[in-house]
C-alpha cells in the first residue's frame, strides 16, 4: 500500500484488525488490567455506598437538632446593637468582631467558614501569630467576616453562637474553641455543647438568648452579602486593604511565613 | 519514499495518552503554582502569589495525613514543577516508555490517596487543581480513568520501544 504519511482509513481497519489477531498475549495483559482495575472499583464503590448514606441522614437529623427552634425564638429578644462601622473604605465592618487599632496601615478582613478545615488551619497557626505580631502591635486592623458554605450542615450555626459571643465580649475564645475541636462537632453537631464548654453558665445563658433571637442574624447575613460580591470563591479569603485604596485578595490558607512576606511590604 | 508508521491501535492509544494526559499534568502543575493567587506584577508580589498558592497545595497534601511535615514540604514544592514538566515531555513524546512509567506511579499513587480519603470519610479536597473539589466518587473515577489511560499508554510504548522505528526499518530495507 503506498500512502506516505497520510492517515488512510483502509490502513487504518486494516491495521486494527491484524492488532487483534496478532497481538493475541497483549490483548490478554490489557484485558486483565482493564479487568483488575474495574473489580477493584466496584468493589471500593460498593463497600462505600452504605456508610455513606448512613452518615449523610444523621446528620441531617442532628443538624435539625442542633439549629434554634421557632419557639425558643419566639422567647424575649434581648437588646443588641447591630451598628456597623467603616474602617479606610471597608464598609459594615462589626466592630465586636474585629481587632486592633483602626488608625493600623493595614486592614485585613478574614471570611472563614468553621466547618472549613482550611480556615481552622488559618486560624489556629497563621491568625493566631498575625494577632500577636501585627493586630497587637497596631500595624493591622484585623476584621473577621462569616461566610458560612451550603455544604456544610453546622456553619451557619457555629456563626450564630460565634457572632452571639463575640457581642458579650468572648469572640476569641469561642472562636478558639470552635476551631480547636471542629473535627468533634462536625461529628455530633453539639456546637452548643462546645460552645458552653468555654464560657461561664451566666455567659452562655446570654449568648443561648440571642441565638434564639436570631436578632444578630442580619449581621451574619451582611457578612455573606459582602463575600458574594468580592466574590469569595472559597474559605478561607483574607482581603488586606491598605491605607493608599489596593487591595490584595489571598486566597485559601496561607502559612504565617509567607503572609508575613507581604504585610512587611504593605504595612509600611 | 518514506512509509508512514502503521496507524494501530497501539498508535492510537499511545496518542490519545499523549494528547489528554499531557496537557491535564501541565495545567494541574500550572494551576497549583499560579492559581488560585494570581499576582504577577511587581516581582514580590508574583513571589509571594507562588509561595502562597504552594502553601495552599501544601496544606491539601498535609490533610491526606499521609506524609510527615518534611514530606509534605518537599512533594508541595516539588510536586506541581515535576507535573508540569511531566507533562511536556508526554507531549513531545521522547522516551515516553520513562515519563509514561513515572505519570502511572504518580497517578497510581494519587489514587490510592484520594480512595484512602474517601473511605475514611476524611473532609478534604482533592487538591488535584487550583479549584477546591471535594474527594468524591467522581473524582475516583475520573483518576482511575487517568490511570487506566496512563497504564495502556505505558505498556504500549514499551511495546513501541521494543521495535524498530518503522522509518528506520525502511531505510535500511531500502539499503
Amino acid at each position: 500500500m503506498d500512502c506516505p504519511n497520510l492517515l488512510y482509513f483502509g490502513e487504518l481497519f486494516a491495521s486494527i484488525t491484524h492488532f487483534a489477531l496478532e497481538d493475541f498475549v497483549n490483548r490478554r495483559l490489557i484485558l486483565a488490567l482493564v479487568a483488575a482495575l474495574a473489580l477493584g472499583l466496584s468493589g471500593t464503590l460498593i463497600v462505600l455506598a452504605a456508610p455513606h448514606a448512613q452518615t449523610a441522614s444523621t446528620k441531617k437529623s442532628l443538624a435539625a437538632k442542633s439549629a434554634p427552634t421557632a419557639s425558643s425564638a419566639a422567647q424575649a429578644t434581648p437588646q443588641v446593637s447591630l451598628a456597623t462601622i467603616s474602617v479606610d473604605g471597608v464598609n459594615d465592618i462589626d466592630p465586636n468582631k474585629a481587632f486592633g487599632n483602626k488608625n493600623a496601615s493595614v486592614v485585613m478582613e478574614i471570611y472563614s467558614d468553621f466547618q472549613c478545615p482550611a480556615c481552622r488551619q488559618l486560624f489556629t497557626t497563621t491568625t493566631q501569630r498575625v494577632m500577636d505580631n501585627y493586630v497587637n502591635t497596631n500595624k493591622v486592623y484585623l476584621v473577621h467576616r462569616d461566610f458560612p458554605l451550603q455544604m456544610h450542615a453546622y456553619s451557619r450555626v457555629a456563626s450564630s453562637y460565634s457572632r452571639a459571643a463575640a457581642h458579650i465580649g468572648k469572640c476569641e475564645v469561642v472562636e478558639q474553641a470552635l476551631f480547636q475541636n471542629q473535627e468533634r462537632w462536625e461529628q455530633n453537631g453539639d456546637v452548643k455543647g462546645t460552645v458552653a464548654s468555654v464560657l461561664s453558665p451566666a455567659d452562655m445563658k446570654k449568648v443561648q438568648a440571642l441565638v434564639d433571637s436570631k436578632a444578630l442574624e442580619p449581621l451574619i447575613q451582611k457578612d455573606v452579602q459582602f463575600g458574594q460580591a468580592v466574590p469569595v470563591n472559597q474559605t478561607p479569603t483574607s482581603i488586606i486593604h491598605t491605607k493608599d485604596g489596593q487591595s490584595y485578595p489571598v486566597v485559601g490558607y496561607v502559612s504565617y511565613d509567607v503572609l508575613k512576606t507581604l504585610l512587611e511590604q504593605v504595612a509600611k | 519514499m518514506m512509509e508512514s508508521a502503521p496507524f494501530n491501535l497501539r498508535r492510537i492509544i499511545i496518542w490519545l495518552g499523549r494528547l489528554v494526559l499531557g496537557p491535564i499534568f501541565i495545567y494541574a502543575g500550572y494551576s497549583k503554582t499560579f492559581l488560585p493567587n494570581h499576582f504577577y506584577w511587581p516581582l514580590p508580589m508574583l513571589k509571594f502569589s507562588i509561595a502562597a498558592n504552594l502553601s495552599n497545595f501544601g496544606f491539601q497534601v498535609d490533610s491526606y495525613k499521609l506524609l510527615p511535615p518534611a514530606g509534605v514540604n518537599f512533594v508541595s514544592h516539588t510536586l506541581p514543577f515535576a507535573e508540569i514538566l511531566l507533562g511536556l515531555l508526554l507531549l513531545i513524546g521522547w522516551r515516553l516508555h520513562i515519563w509514561g512509567t513515572i505519570v502511572t506511579l504518580l497517578l497510581a499513587g494519587f489514587v490510592f490517596g484520594v480512595t484512602r480519603a474517601y473511605l475514611l470519610h476524611m473532609n478534604i479536597n482533592c487538591g488535584c487543581f487550583a479549584i477546591a473539589e471535594p474527594v468524591s466518587v467522581k473524582k475516583i473515577l475520573e483518576d482511575c480513568a487517568m490511570l487506566l489511560l496512563a497504564m495502556l499508554m505505558t505498556v504500549f510504548s514499551f511495546q513501541q520501544s521494543r521495535q524498530p522505528h518503522p522509518w528506520a526499518a525502511a531505510e535500511k530495507s531500502h539499503a
